[in-house]
């Protein structure tokens, strides 16, 4: 078990940076998720921290001990890849045991450990058998096994569950989170999913083109999103944007789109000091800081038609139609609404973010 | 994965087709097995008797070409008296000793070539090609001169250094296509596993074993059924089969008998080895282990 700090760490391929001044604290025993879109940088991390890249500058350190110069045999690091990389002319056995063999265990050892690893996974059954002969959640079962028989000092999982079919995708969320609570061992976990993030991460950090844009909780990255892009990016529906302007209307200030107006929050106003009147921001509200409904509610609210209809089972997502725009609001199935037919949206006034037009880093 | 049915439907012309195809593979069969047949039951005939042969035109005579009492005597003269095991000996050693070589070479080549970027390095990988384009005779003399000046003429080390410098460009160009199939990921779990550079390369070598096998039937053949360097460069101390088959055309005397054994003797080795590494060149070992 270790901590790992990433200090001022880069990466560049020639000209091109794709890791930029990253620093991130990564407590012993907690689980880190890196969320970013591909190309983001974020497997290039992983794979500077596994050793099978070259820190370009900057210091990667396992408990104080600064690990740069390290060949990945001694870093006593295991990871999952994203597509298994199993031995395909070896058994499920010999795949688990090969990091224990490479060690020099012995033999009766070796047994044990695979033996008790291929329980935990319940794939005891299976240890005859070769890769190919599996399907493709017990193929990741098998890589996750192999990581695991050593007790190394920190996990890398590099989107291993990127593949499965979604029932089993969530399903193996749930084991590998409680894989690694059980073990206690430090976990780096690389995802494109931010649900991934969200339902698995003690910390999440959000990259994009290579640069570290938010480290937090996942409570933090969704609910106090520091730019317009983590906003964006975290959260399934996505987060509405409306351009709008801050208007002054008598020392109150006033958020203005044409189709609606908002008044600020005292609280909301402080936040967006310096920003002065008559400025442009980016409204940002989730589908779910949203209502609907079909006749006219006494508080102020966005005038639009419907669009369209989602049923998720449980859910509904309508999608309004603005003058400019169109925004996605969560509500129950038991909607009514036709396309085409007038509706009334209301904003829950604590739950929506201003953005800087410009820069798009938040006010609040 | 999906295995696919090929549908055909019948027409005229695919009738017709079917019909040229099996008349054009009956004659091509005619065509290189009869010397082969020939070859084979002449070696176990008395000089005589392998003359025999029907007048032009007379079918009913074929059966003369099977009239004959079977003598293993061309095959006792050839090992017994013209000292045939040594040769073949010699082109055993030969043969092998350059295929094991170029493949060590060439797989630690080829995998530097397909892991590594470097400047130059498609000129690098051009030139090594380009080393086998010149046809063989064009550097037959100067060849000649640096093994002569450093004794290497007529030795089997200089015979297996001559096959060597033939086959390793495309020991290199044959196995570099097959690493470059193998996915990265491999290698490199097996590096966080524990295991050097060096470890992680040998244990991707059973995945490109199909390659290593094609390329050592490929590699024997050069040198088995080479004469030419044979006869320059291995005559006298490392004499190969082609070589001392081709001596026993004298200009008084033509043994036929015993050319006939010598070719049997030479064409079943490279035959059964055929047979035996088949099965590695069809395997294709990675499949389904990494996901696509």
């Amino acid at each position: 078990m270790a901590r790992v700090t990433f200090r001022n760490v880069w990466k560049k391929y020639g000209e091109f940076a794709a890791v930029k001044d990253l620093n991130i604290d990564c407590p012993d025993g907690s689980f880190l998720s890196i969320l970013g879109p591909s190309g983001c940088g974020k497997s290039s991390t992983m794979r500077m921290v596994a050793g099978l890249e070259h820190i370009s500058a900057g210091d990667i350190l396992f408990d104080d001990r600064r690990i740069n110069d390290l060949a990945p045999k001694d870093r006593d690091v295991a990871m999952v890849f994203e597509n298994y990389a199993l031995y395909p002319h070896k058994s499920v056995f010999e795949n688990m045991a090969n990091p224990l063999k490479l060690r020099g265990q012995e033999g009766a050892r070796i047994k044990d450990r695979v033996t008790q690893a291929a329980k935990l996974l319940e794939i005891g059954h299976l240890l005859e058998r070769r890769p190919q002969e599996l399907s493709g959640g017990q193929k990741q079962r098998v890589a996750i096994g192999r990581a695991i028989v050593r007790e190394p000092k920190l996990f890398l999982f590099d989107e291993p569950i990127a593949h499965l079919d979604a029932k089993l995708r969530a399903h193996m969320r749930g084991e590998i989170k409680h894989m690694q609570r059980t073990l206690g061992t430090t976990m780096v976990y690389v995802t494109h999913d931010q649900l991934e993030a969200m339902s698995m991460a003690d910390q999440i950090a959000v990259m994009h083109e290579g640069e570290l844009q938010q480290l937090g909780s996942p409570r933090e990255v969704y609910n106090k999103p520091v730019n317009a892009w983590v906003a964006g990016f975290v959260g399934e529906p996505a987060m509405n944007f409306l351009t709008c302007e801050i208007t002054n209307a008598g020392g109150k200030l006033m958020l203005t789109h044409p189709d609606f107006a908002l008044a600020l929050k005292p609280e909301q106003m402080k936040c967006l000091n310096g920003a002065g009147t008559a400025a442009t921001v980016r409204m940002g509200v989730r589908p779910d800081a949203l209502a609907i409904s079909m006749t006219r509610p006494a508080e102020p609210a966005i005038t639009g038609k419907v669009f369209v209809n989602e049923l998720l089972g449980g859910d509904m997502i309508v999608e309004v139609e603005l003058a400019d725009a169109r925004i996605r609001v969560k509500t129950a199935p038991e909607f009514a609404g036709a396309p085409g037919e007038a509706c009334y949206v209301t904003v829950n006034r604590d739950k929506w973010h201003a953005f800087d037009a410009v820069t798009g880093k938040a006010f609040f | 994965m999906a295995s696919r049915d090929v549908v055909r439907y019948e027409t005229p012309l695919t009738r017709g087709f079917r019909w040229f195809s099996a008349v054009f593979i009956a004659l091509y069969l005619v065509w290189t097995l009869l010397p082969i047949f020939v070859m084979f039951v002449s070696s176990f005939k008395d000089l005589l008797e392998a003359f025999k042969i029907p007048a032009v035109g007379d079918w009913s005579g074929i059966g003369v070409f099977f009239d004959f009492t079977p003598t293993l005597k061309h095959y006792r003269d050839l090992f017994l008296n013209l000292d045939f095991s040594r040769y073949m000996a010699n082109s055993l050693v030969a043969a092998g000793g350059s295929a094991v070589i170029s493949v060590i070479l060439g797989s630690m080549a080829a995998y530097s070539l397909s892991r590594i970027d470097f400047k130059g390095k498609s000129d690098l990988f051009f030139w090594i090609i380009s080393t086998r384009m010149a046809p063989v005779v064009a550097v037959m003399v100067p060849l000649y001169a640096i093994f002569r000046s450093l004794d290497l003429v007529g030795t089997l080390p200089g015979l297996i250094l001559a096959y060597t410098t033939f086959n390793l460009p495309f020991a290199i160009w044959i196995l570099k296509g097959f690493f470059d199939n193998v996915p990265y990921a491999i290698e490199e779990a097996q590096m966080v596993d524990g295991a050097t550079r060096f470890q992680a390369f040998m244990a991707i070598l059973p995945l490109v074993a199909p390659g290593i096998g094609a390329f050592i039937v490929l590699c024997i053949l050069f040198a088995w059924n080479d004469f030419l360097f044979a006869a320059i460069i291995g005559s006298g101390g490392a004499k190969t089969l082609p070589v001392a088959t081709r001596e026993l055309v004298q200009p008084q005397n033509i043994q036929w008998g015993s050319i006939m054994a010598a070719g049997v003797v030479t064409t079943l080795p490279m035959m059964l080895l055929g047979l035996v590494i088949r099965r590695y060149l069809v395997t294709g070992l990675t499949m389904g282990a990494v996901k696509e």
